[in-house]
């Protein structure tokens, strides 16, 4: 089982990534703000195989979980796909300079995320 | 001795026939204004028991609705996927669960599949759309467009915009023009997203002047807006009788670098209207049109104030260095401080070719000039 980590802080956005990657294969867990998502990688021990994650959030933004989760282990490190709304040219660069393995804008098209997801997967 | 309700409006009614004539207009007032205040704490009862009653059933109905949106539309299998997503018939029967009677309910289906759009696209996407015209919805924005307030008017316009459903000129160009701020915003935005063809026809019709509030709106809708054409904005600029649709096309031709346009904005310097002149010879140096530079000095002398610091400024941003010694003398002679300031930052920015001038100037120069010089040199100073 794969187990991600979906940093996210719409409701909609979740129901649907459960959806797209069902169980068992996959298993989503959710975190509605920047600090939660902390929270749960550290209880967790970071043992995610990917983090996907929102930009704009509470407490802690997208790019600050970014660099924990690429800071703890940087010998095999999660993999991370930032979907944020706030595509400017700025936020991306600032993401592929923190380590982003992929980035893409909303309004999302589900098929070509479980194919990032499973490739992104296949590469860990 | 037992007091029945009768005996009591009795003593009211005696009490009330044998006052004087001051306390029955207080009574009756008394009378008035319990019976008011009873009345309008009746209706917010009413309104708030609705309201819960319908926020109760919305927190039922929410999680239906994302079910039937999710496993229905957006991951159905069964869903053939040889068939344009607009042309499939979709399966409406779940949505029979719904009460789609209610406005409420349609309102917030709507809703729900505006979020969902917001955040799918590609087939999911036109697969939300297509369920929106397939189930009506769309007909409850047509009828709030044709409603007589303005707000209903706006929130239906925005509907079809996220919904990217086309709205007819004829109705849409009217609103185009209201007389209300919010409204001739909506509908400029709406018609600049969902026009395939001509997204810019209604400067056609603009009649009255665009406030710089709503050039800044426009301004912003047209750089973010993706997938639309963008015209040669010449044929505004050359026969729009609207000035400051005049002036904002200029705008938009330096911001889309159309350099085809430039032959239409050298015209304006002939014009009469020196706000329009200025606005030319502004749009020119920010496209750094060097050839017209020879022109604009020459039109110099017979300009008002407003339109020679235009120039000095175009000057500056052309930088082609050939009219340093114009510069030089207007930043030594000239009388008013301004123009003397935009000389100097126009020497400035004219570095390479100026730096003998602006050495020469720093160590010949003294007082407010020197100081002005100084200034302009500055790389902490914007203004």
């Amino acid at each position: 089982m794969n187990r991600i980590l979906l940093v996210e802080d719409d409701e909609v956005m979740p129901k649907i990534i459960a959806r797209i990657l069902p169980e068992p294969e996959y298993h989503v867990d959710v975190a509605v703000n920047g600090k939660e998502a902390m929270q749960k990688l550290e209880d967790n021990n970071y043992q995610y195989d990917l983090v996907i994650t929102d930009i704009m959030m509470p407490y802690a933004n997208g790019f600050e979980i970014l660099s924990k989760v690429k800071t703890h282990n940087q010998e095999h490190p999660i993999p991370v796909i930032i979907v944020s709304n706030a595509g400017n040219e700025d936020m991306i660069m600032e993401g592929f300079k923190l380590g982003v393995d992929d980035f893409l804008k909303k309004p999302i098209i589900p098929a070509e995320l479980i194919i990032r997801v499973k490739r992104l997967l296949m590469k860990k | 001795m037992e007091t029945t309700l009768s005996d009591i409006l009795q003593e009211i009614r005696s009490i009330y026939y044998y006052a004087p004539l001051a306390i029955k207009i207080a009574i009756i007032f008394i009378f008035i204004a319990v019976t008011a205040t009873v009345l309008a704490y009746l209706v917010m009862l009413r309104s708030r028991y609705r309201n819960f009653r319908q926020n109760r059933l919305l927190r039922k109905m929410l999680p239906i609705m994302d079910d039937l949106l999710i496993n229905e539309i957006i991951t159905n299998p069964n869903i053939p996927q040889d068939v344009v997503p607009s042309k499939v018939a979709l399966n409406l029967e779940p949505f029979d669960a719904l009460p789609l009677h209610r406005r409420w309910a349609r309102e917030m289906l709507t809703a729900r599949i505006i979020h969902y759009r917001n955040n799918v696209s590609g087939s999911a996407g036109d697969l939300l759309r297509n369920l929106y015209l397939q189930l009506d919805l769309d007909k409850d924005a047509m009828r709030k467009l044709k409603s007589r307030h303005w707000n209903r008017k706006v929130e239906a316009l925005t509907e079809f915009t996220l919904m990217d459903m086309p709205i007819s000129d004829v109705t849409i160009l009217p609103l185009a023009n209201s007389r209300n701020r919010e409204l001739r915003a909506a509908a400029r935005q709406a018609y600049i997203k969902l026009s395939k063809n001509e997204p810019f026809k209604f400067f056609d019709s603009v009649t009255d002047p665009l406030l710089p509030w709503d050039q800044v709106e426009l301004f912003r809708i047209i750089t973010t807006t993706t997938d639309i054409a963008i015209p040669n904005f010449a044929r505004w600029i050359t026969y729009s009788s609207n000035k400051s649709v005049v002036s904002f096309c200029m705008k938009l031709v330096v911001h889309f670098n159309q350099l085809a346009a430039v032959p239409a904005i050298i015209r304006l310097l002939e014009n009469r209207d020196h706000v329009l002149r200025a606005d030319a010879i502004e749009a020119l140096g920010r496209l750094k049109i060097a050839e017209v530079e020879d022109k604009l000095v020459h039109l110099y002398t017979s300009q008002p104030l407003f339109c020679q610091i235009a120039i000095l400024k175009a000057l500056g941003r052309i930088r082609s260095g050939r009219h340093i010694d114009f510069l030089r003398n207007e930043f030594l002679h000239s009388t008013d401080f301004d123009l003397r300031k935009a000389a100097a930052r126009a020497i400035v920015k004219n570095e390479v070719m100026a730096r003998g001038v602006i050495d020469e100037l720093l160590s010949t120069t003294t007082g407010e000039n020197l100081l002005i010089l100084k200034h302009c040199m500055n790389p902490l100073i914007k203004y």
